[in-house]
């Protein structure tokens, strides 16, 4: 476990005025931006453990990243381009045509950007073909489809079988979530996992890049 | 309307308050949800036909009554889009406009209400409705001031009592023709889900949680007097109907326990309680998973309540843990209505019959709704299997008390925006009957004011 300094714990206290005086203190001492963002994202996986744990809710979730990006505003004049992600492997995800939620997939790609995946969130009511186009593009090995209505069901399936089409079905791992989803759907849609939530989604993206 | 159907009817709605009292009754509700989607699109008109044109939406329903003659209680369709239209409503994208026109209406995520505006909102409502909120979320209001703006407010007075005019006859269709009530009428948020829907929004109330939770608090106690006097405005005369309560940020985990217990029940609780006082039983949907927190339902006076439990959450744990005090529904995985079997309808149909459902106070659903998608032949497996397997009683016969029931304690009085005596002294006093003029004075301010509520969500 990462040991945090007071700044990464200030966020995850929620403390947000701290937060901000912490950063502004750190920058006129001339510590360098990125190693602030680095403690602050720290903070940030933190409190995605305590979420994985039961302690934090979703109210916490969003707070914390509400402190953090009022914490960046500080931070990204500074310098050009943060790439914290590359490491970790690329996620693409999405919520599928016909379905314009996007609450809980948003929540899945902040707490997978803090484990250091790159993410391409293609936002809502993405076209069947775009997810195809976007992992042929980018070579991302795993898809995530995100829906909050059960209409989704038929498009995942549509996405699914667009992949066999376009010959790239065995280089991606499929994963669907949200609300209606479960594993009889997973079947149904022909996706190889289905997570009940956004850690369990999270855990399925690390098991997939260690293979 | 012939004696035959009218028995129906009462014999239907009686088993209804039956079932929701947690008194005995002959059987299961059949086919008792609140949200039939499926009906919606049975007869094949797209979902922009339903929405757009009352005629179709009327033979939709009548043609879903037609064919499942068994079922006790139908309720099709949410929204009127002409209303929505009038005056640019901006919280959906509805099918045929933005939407193809087969797709489901979806809700759009905003931040309606600015942090700053809590003070307003609890002091001046009427204010904050007229000047802040319906500015951002009725697009005709653009221009404030222009003429297309006045006429927006026009326009959206207008299609509210043509709105209510049409849903009448669509409900009498059904009660006139085909012995059918309804499943509630009426409608009221719990007053946190008015701030999170749309008015903060979802960024807006997580925020607000931390950093101005006083504000909070007493907003959703504000909010309280109103949110109960336009339900009831809305809600069936005879109290015949349960007022329906589609209950959102509830959901675990979008709030803890604590923050639960603080923030969003407090201010329910009292809300429903007036309305219960008021004579009223309520119909409330706990969207998601309400499991940590649904304990609290046990509060209430017994049988007051139906609470529809989601596919997110075990309606058996439910049962042993809030189904002595409240009646549920639910149940049956939305899933298993689209692409599962008749039998496996049936299989969950009779293990339900026979375990959370034994005792009755229970109403085989989908998670709040059929789904749109459900197969007819999983449907009809689900009619057939409830009255195979959902029977009580071959002696008791539902009969319908048709008293309201009473109500007590003081309701609070519906809000008006230019109180009568400020009109008094204005006319410099009446040459006549005061009580005449004041009367539908009062009666229009009234309604006006649950027009400006109308837009909550």
């Amino acid at each position: 476990m990462v040991q945090l300094t007071d700044l990464a714990k200030a966020l995850v206290n929620l403390e947000k005025d701290r937060v901000n005086a912490i950063v502004e203190d750190k920058l006129k001492r001339g510590i360098p931006p990125l190693e602030i963002v680095k403690e602050l994202n720290d903070g940030m996986i933190e409190v995605g453990e305590r979420f994985a744990s039961g302690e934090y809710f979703i109210s916490e979730l969003i707070y914390s990243s509400h402190i953090m990006k009022e914490a960046m505003v500080q931070l990204e004049p500074l310098f050009e381009h943060v790439d914290l992600g590359e490491l970790g492997g690329k996620v693409v995800i999405g919520t599928v045509k016909g379905d314009i939620h996007d609450i809980g997939k948003n929540i899945v790609v902040t707490l997978l950007r803090n484990a250091g995946f790159k993410v391409i969130d293609l936002g809502v009511d993405v076209g069947t073909e775009r997810f195809v186009e976007i992992l042929q593009e980018t070579k991302a090995k795993v898809l995530g489809l995100s829906c909050l209505l059960n209409l989704a069901f038929q498009e995942m399936k549509n996405v699914v079988d667009m992949l066999k089409k376009a010959g790239i079905r065995d280089q991606v791992k499929v994963i669907i979530g949200g609300t209606p989803t479960d594993e009889q759907v997973r079947e149904y849609v022909g996706a190889d996992y289905y997570a009940p939530d956004a850690v369990a989604g999270i855990k399925i993206c690390k098991e997939i890049y260690a293979q | 309307m012939s004696d035959e159907i009218q028995q129906m009817f009462e014999e239907r709605l009686a088993r209804y308050h039956a079932t929701i009292a947690l008194e005995p009754t002959d059987r299961m509700i059949v086919a008792g949800t609140g949200s039939n989607y499926f009906a919606e699109v049975y007869a094949g008109y797209t979902r922009q036909e339903i929405m757009y044109d009352i005629n179709k939406w009327i033979a939709a329903e009548s043609k879903f009554a037609e064919d499942f003659p068994e079922i006790d209680l139908l309720r099709s369709g949410r929204i009127w889009a002409p209303i929505f239209d009038s005056v640019g409503f901006k919280l959906y994208r509805l099918p045929g406009q933005d939407l193809p026109p087969n797709t489901d209406f979806q809700f759009v995520e905003g931040e309606w209400m600015k942090a700053d505006e809590y003070d307003l909102l609890i002091n001046n409502p009427v204010e904050f409705l007229i000047e802040h909120r319906l500015p951002r979320v009725l697009g005709e209001l653009k221009e404030r001031g222009s003429s297309r703006s006045y006429m927006a407010f026009l326009k959206g007075g207008m299609a509210y009592m043509l709105m209510a005019q049409l849903m009448r006859e669509k409900v009498l269709n059904l009660e006139k023709k085909y012995g059918l009530p309804q499943p509630f009428q009426g409608v009221m948020l719990a007053p946190f889900d008015t701030l999170a829907d749309g008015y903060r929004g979802l960024q807006g109330i997580m925020i607000d949680l931390f950093e101005r939770p006083d504000k909070l608090l007493e907003a959703c106690d504000a909010l309280i007097p109103d949110s109960v006097s336009c339900a009831i405005a809305t809600a069936n005369p005879l109290k015949q109907y349960p007022i329906f309560m589609p209950l959102h940020r509830g959901n675990h985990p979008f709030l803890s326990p604590k923050q639960f217990d603080t923030f969003y029940w407090p201010s329910l609780f009292k809300a429903i309680t007036l309305l219960i006082e008021a004579g009223y039983t309520v119909r409330a949907y706990l969207e998601g998973n309400w499991t940590p927190n649904w304990h609290h339902w046990n509060e209430f006076p017994r049988g007051k309540i139906l609470c529809d439990i989601d596919n997110k959450a075990d309606i058996s744990r439910a049962k042993k843990e809030i189904g002595n005090n409240v009646c549920l529904a639910g149940g049956i995985l939305d899933r298993m209505f689209i692409f599962g079997t008749p039998e496996e309808i049936r299989s969950r149909v009779k293990e339900l019959c026979e375990t959370a459902g034994r005792d009755g106070g229970f109403i085989l659903n989908g998670g709040c709704g059929i789904p749109y998608s459900t197969k007819p032949e999983n449907f009809r497996a689900y009619i057939d299997a409830t009255l195979e397997y959902g029977k009580y009683s071959d002696t008791l016969k539902p009969k319908l008390k048709k008293v309201p029931a009473p109500s007590v304690g003081k309701i609070p009085s519906p809000r008006v925006i230019t109180p009568w005596e400020v009109k008094l002294k204005e006319f410099g006093g009446v040459m006549g009957d005061e009580t005449l003029i004041k009367g539908v004075w009062e009666t229009l301010e009234q309604r006006a004011f649950c027009w400006l509520r109308f837009w909550d969500w």
